[in-house]
């Protein structure tokens, strides 16, 4: 199976209202900040939403991202797990 | 190469069975009257809980059984798992929700098959009998080398955490909305001697917070305490819901070329989602900055528990030099300190703040 970008960044904005608790997050272009101003994601909810990342594409964005760049945007998470999904199992 | 004492993990919470554990009967099955306690494993529970360690309960009963349970042993549990989940699921929900994992829990029960399934399904916990449980507060890993006061107060601020999250759920603004709305105090402030007990607890007990990845002996602290080239800074937190006390500390050194070096920073679970840590970080940002440093440095050792400090680091900009951790996973974070800073919240009090 492979997945789009933009149908995880779908599946993204539900996974974030979900650990927010904030519906209104299920808009979110795009481009919207994690951090700071935009979604305000801090560390517990970040740690939620990797762990629910981890559970439902099996990407581990901790292991693979040392200075978790790719939670820059919704978009640039969604891009980053998306590449993940496509790459062929084998050894790394 | 043996295990001695030193290296057993140290158990923060132990999950109790109900009926025939706790209690000398089953609690359903007594009429009016519930039956009464087990005299001898409800004075291991209070004994463990005046050490720190979590007491909380996994039984297939009503919710009310719990309630009874922490009547009787006049205490507070820092979960109740009252249902007909299988009790490996409930035991997962407990970790989740106190932050631990699955070594530094105990189970005790008094089904045979209860403690088969927990075992196999989990089987970092340690699965006890009612019997081993009589034993268990002389054994090293219930015995934690110091015991303060913000420990005896654990069971409590569990509590407290619970009513604190279903006022979260309720709540439909931001986070940090919600934090001003719940009275959330920070207060940053220079360490002294008497810091010293529970900064060494917070060095041995936290992971999640913590960048060092390793406990600091108080000698050490105490050292870092009177030296001249170094800084600690302890963190206290309360709200509406209760004080949690000294949750969080960060050792600052001054280097050659005046630059500013964090080797520790290290802050309880109890403040995840609180805005402590990004207060912290945010002040030691700000102080730096104002002390003429151009850049902060945050060592981490990197782990696969500490992701949340990481996130926070990300969040207050910092970055890790190009390349690959150490093989120990040493990563060298760092910011600079010009241009937009983190900003200090109006609830956190700190030298040099208004």
């Amino acid at each position: 199976m492979t997945a789009s970008a933009d149908q995880v960044a779908a599946e993204l904005r539900v996974l974030l209202a979900e650990v927010t608790g904030r519906d209104e997050l299920r808009g979110i272009p795009a481009a919207t900040p994690l951090f700071g101003g935009g979604v305000g994601l801090d560390s517990l909810a970040g740690t939620l939403l990797l762990r629910q990342v981890e559970r439902r594409y099996g990407v581990d964005v901790a292991a693979d991202d040392l200075n978790l760049d790719s939670l820059e945007t919704l978009g640039t998470l969604a891009a980053f797990i998306a590449g993940r999904i496509t790459d062929p199992p084998g050894p790394r | 190469m043996g295990s001695t004492t030193a290296d057993a993990t140290l158990i923060k919470c132990v999950v109790w069975d109900i009926d025939n554990t706790l209690l000398d009967g089953v609690y359903l099955e007594s009429g009016e009257q519930p039956p009464p306690a087990n005299s001898v494993l409800l004075g291991v529970m209070t004994e463990l809980a005046g050490r720190g360690i979590l007491q909380a309960v996994a039984s297939k009963n009503p919710p009310a059984a719990a309630g009874y349970v922490e009547q009787l042993a006049g205490l507070d549990l820092a979960a109740a798992e009252c249902g007909w989940d299988a009790k490996p699921d409930a035991l997962g929900r407990i970790a989740v929700g106190l932050g631990l994992v699955d070594a530094e829990m105990a189970f005790v029960d008094d089904d045979m098959l209860e403690r088969a399934e927990v075992a196999s399904a989990l089987p970092g916990v340690l699965v006890l009998t009612p019997e081993d449980a009589a034993e268990a507060a002389s054994w090293p890993q219930f015995s934690p080398p110091v015991v303060t006061a913000e420990a005896r107060r654990r069971g409590r601020m569990y509590a407290e955490r619970s009513r604190r999250q279903a006022a979260a759920s309720q709540f439909s603004g931001s986070r940090a909305e919600f934090l001003r709305y719940v009275g959330t105090q920070v207060i940053i402030a220079p360490a002294v001697d008497a810091d010293l007990p529970r900064l060494r607890e917070l060095s041995v007990r936290t992971h999640q917070l913590n960048s060092a990845g390793q406990p600091v002996t108080e000698a050490e602290l105490g050292r870092l305490l009177s030296s001249s080239g170094h800084e600690v800074t302890t963190v206290r937190l309360a709200d509406d819901f209760g004080d949690d006390g000294l949750v969080g500390a960060a050792v600052l050194v001054r280097t050659a070329d005046d630059q500013v070096l964090v080797p520790l920073v290290m802050m309880s679970c109890r403040a995840l989602g609180r805005g402590a840590l990004d207060a912290l970080l945010a002040w030691l940002c700000r102080s730096a900055a104002v002390a003429g440093a151009t850049r902060l440095q945050v060592p981490c050792r990197v782990t696969d528990r500490n992701v949340p400090f990481r996130l926070a680091l990300a969040a207050a900009g910092f970055r890790a030099e190009p390349g690959p951790p150490a093989p120990d996973g040493r990563a060298l974070f760092s910011r600079p300190l010009a241009g937009d800073l983190p900003a200090i919240p109006d609830y956190v009090s700190a030298p040099g703040q208004p």
